[in-house]
């Protein structure tokens, strides 16, 4: 399982949530490079259709993969009264023939995209990662050279948690708790529900550029 | 990464495999002086495409399977023997193709048994065995080179001299069959002359096939 919550920031001030995000995390972002194909199974394959992902991550010198099943987000009343999606999601590292395993399967590519950016990872009450890129679609099949934004000027920030069963609650708290200093540059809520960017977006990244992120916000 | 050939039993024409012949070929080892070192098992698994129309099933891959191994409790190899594709990837790609419902597990086999250790070599016997039941489908043995030398080239010579004793020890004993090592072409799966735990999963992909055509041959001769 994981906690996750989205949000969108136009590039202007990618460079002003960086500063925020090294004062709060006190840990150096890493940069971010992957290809994401997603794949269907073909028509006659499983009872229902299925969709997995495949990550190549292109930042490392000897591209590595990982394979991602998504599944559905948790339901039910107190679901709805959390800010952050709780969904299943499994992760498995694969050696680099794995395209072809699900090509001979028989999956399909549907649709795939390059994630430029950045990433912070660090403990604060749950192991968070957060993630600020921009997203990318390929004109050709896997051109990841010829890839262009899907919405120019703006960039997607995920914040993610591993969570379990047991102890989702408390990850819940402490994604939610995180989310609220990143609040004067951008508002993060459940995938799908997107709440635009926010209107004190240019005055926090001025003040956060003028004082190097020193000033608690 | 020790490098290993793995090899079947092959019953002779109008024999079967049964637990005798696992238990002398175990006091052979011992009289070879093998020391045995305790258990082992890998467990391997026939997946089929999950459709909605059977009659499409030619469309599909037949020989998918899975394999867990002994020694790398934390990965799970799959391999398409058509394809000539062998995958490593975490044990969770288990639980991802359950999520995904498009493959299910036809059969699963177990591979259990004893292994030993002999001067420079680690010898793995092993019964084939169903999952949830003590049916004895077959025999398998690895041979296991402990030496630094992960060149399948390389090792080949010290690997055939130690065959070469194993078998005659084996021959000693008048048993209606033998061991059998064919090795797959590795460089068909991409795979190069160092040795890996793919290399293993291949092996095991290329034993169960033969497997299953002596199995057929034995049947097509009784009836």
């Amino acid at each position: 399982m994981e906690c996750v919550v989205q949000g969108i920031i136009e590039t202007q001030y990618v460079e002003a949530l960086e500063i925020l995000l090294q004062g709060l995390c006190g840990v150096h972002r890493q940069r971010l490079g992957v290809h994401e194909i997603c794949l269907k199974s073909g028509p006659n394959l499983g009872f229902v259709a299925s969709e997995v992902r495949l990550l190549c991550d292109i930042e490392q010198a000897e591209p590595t993969w990982t394979v991602k099943h998504v599944g559905g987000a948790m339901r039910g009343a107190g679901a709805e009264q959390i800010s952050v999606l709780v969904r299943s999601m499994v992760e498995s590292k694969a050696s680099k023939n794995v395209l072809r395993l699900f090509y001979a399967l028989g999956y399909k590519v549907d649709h795939e995209l390059l994630r430029v950016g950045f990433t912070f990872h660090f403990q604060r009450g749950a192991p968070i990662t957060v993630t600020v890129s921009s997203v990318n679609k390929m004109l050709k099949l896997h051109a990841t050279d010829e890839a262009v934004p899907v919405t120019p000027g703006i960039q997607l920030v995920e914040v993610t948690a591993p969570a379990t069963s047991e102890n989702y609650n408390e990850v819940v708290a402490a994604v939610s708790s995180f989310c609220e200093y990143l609040a004067p540059l951008l508002h993060l809520s459940k995938p799908g529900a997107s709440t635009g960017v926010v209107p004190t977006a240019a005055a926090a990244a001025a003040s956060l550029m003028s004082d190097g992120g020193g000033t608690t916000l | 990464m020790p490098l290993k050939w793995v090899f079947n039993w092959q019953p002779n024409a109008g024999s079967t495999v049964n637990s005798q012949i696992l238990n002398e070929v175990s006091q052979c080892v011992e009289s070879i002086n093998g020391v045995k070192e305790g258990r082992w098992k890998a467990t391997l698994t026939y997946y089929k495409p999950m459709l909605r129309d059977q009659a499409l099933a030619a469309e599909f891959p037949r020989d998918f399977l899975g394999i867990s191994l002994p020694e790398q409790p934390n990965k799970y190899y799959f391999i398409l023997r058509g394809h000539k594709i062998v995958l490593e990837a975490d044990s969770s790609i288990q639980l991802i193709m359950e999520k995904l419902q498009s493959y299910k597990s036809r059969v699963a086999l177990n591979f259990e048994g004893f292994q030993y250790q002999l001067g420079d070599f680690q010898l793995r016997v092993g019964k084939v065995v169903p999952t949830h039941s003590e049916n004895l489908r077959g025999i398998v043995m690895e041979q296991v080179e402990y030496l630094p030398i992960s060149s399948l080239e390389k090792s080949r010579q010290l690997m055939e001299e130690f065959v070469d004793i194993w078998q005659d020890a084996v021959s000693k004993r008048s048993l209606p069959g033998h061991f059998l090592h064919i090795e797959p072409n590795f460089s068909d799966y991409g795979l190069a002359d160092h040795y890996t735990s793919q290399h293993t999963a291949v092996q095991y992909a290329h034993v169960m096939a033969q497997l299953i055509a002596s199995v057929q041959a034995g049947q097509a001769a009784r009836n």
